[in-house]
């Protein structure tokens, strides 16, 4: 067989060929491929419809405080006696003769209940109350 | 370079950018398609990689450096972009490189696009028998006639090896054709 020499040989070309036309068009079909730079715009109404949460926002938080203050009286405990006999002492109208009027017979039994006291007691009180000794007369 | 320069600035100016890629793309586009379909083979995968490697060279031109030549550059994108494809193209067709490219050699004698001459067509397989290094250096010193300092700036090799490179492959394309 004889003797091949790729460089003594004429140059052997690729062989490649290309449809008709195909560099001119070619620009024409990239360039629709490639990103534009435009212009970034922000939407007008994108914005106003931020400020409008803000406000909504803002009303429904004002809204919810009483709500939540409410809530948070109806979170306290029961009321204790102490405050409660406070309250009627020295916040109201009522007066003994009030309670009294209120009182049933059933009541008035119920605060009947049998105090074991002793004569010094009852004694140390009576001192210490001048009051009483003219709740005893009337 | 400063003509290089310029034109670069001239690329990244939005009011400016328009008709210099037009200029670029009129430089490159048939090196760099020749470049290319000597790796692909075929004309439509061409012609993808091709676009590809525009609209990649487009979107980095801002982080393009200068560190080295614009041609370099816009080269090794396209090399990158034609292996990567072949690569993908195998594994989803569940074959190695090597036998997609016998593939591809064995559709040459039908495409439409290619010159069937017995000689063109033993020289391709002749090429597909290389390691695919020293493909790259015969393809774009025999084909291409580039010269080994741009082929050396493209694909990161000393002009020395390249010679080698070259050396081998032609050895063992004379030894491929006389006895095939």
């Amino acid at each position: 067989m004889k003797e091949f020499k790729l460089e003594n040989s004429t140059k052997i070309e690729t062989g490649f060929k290309t449809p008709d036309n195909y560099f001119e068009n070619f620009s024409d079909k990239l360039l629709l491929k490639l990103p534009h730079n435009e212009p970034k715009v922000i939407p007008f109404f994108k914005r106003r419809n931020s400020i409008i949460m803000l406000v909504a926002a803002v009303f429904i938080i004002a809204l919810t405080i009483p709500i939540l203050n409410t809530a948070h009286v109806n979170t306290i405990s029961e009321l204790d006696e102490t405050t409660l006999e406070n309250y009627l002492s020295y916040q109201t109208n009522v007066n003994q003769y009030d309670l009294i009027n209120v009182l049933d017979a059933k009541d008035i039994d119920k605060i009947d209940a049998p105090v074991a006291l002793e004569e010094k007691t009852i004694e140390d009180i009576l001192v210490d109350n001048a009051n009483l000794e003219h709740f005893i007369i009337e | 370079m400063p003509e290089e320069k310029e034109f670069i600035q001239q690329l990244l100016n939005p009011k400016m950018q328009n008709e210099a890629f037009q200029k670029l793309l009129l430089i490159y586009q048939k090196p760099l398609y020749n470049h290319i379909r000597n790796i692909v083979l075929n004309h439509d995968d061409t012609d993808d990689v091709l676009q590809n490697t525009f609209i990649k060279v487009f979107n980095n031109l801002k982080n393009f450096k200068g560190e080295s030549k614009l041609f370099s550059w816009i080269y090794r994108i396209a090399t990158n972009e034609a292996l990567t494809f072949l690569n993908q193209k195998a594994k989803k067709n569940g074959i190695t490189s090597e036998e997609l490219q016998n593939k591809a050699i064995d559709n040459l004698q039908a495409d439409v696009y290619f010159d069937s001459d017995e000689i063109q067509l033993k020289l391709q397989k002749a090429i597909a028998t290389l390691p695919e290094k020293q493909q790259l250096v015969f393809k774009m010193k025999y084909f291409e006639e580039l010269k080994y300092e741009e082929i050396s700036e493209i694909i990161g090799t000393s002009v020395g090896a390249l010679k080698a490179s070259y050396h081998h492959a032609v050895k063992k394309i004379e030894v491929f054709v006389k006895s095939n």
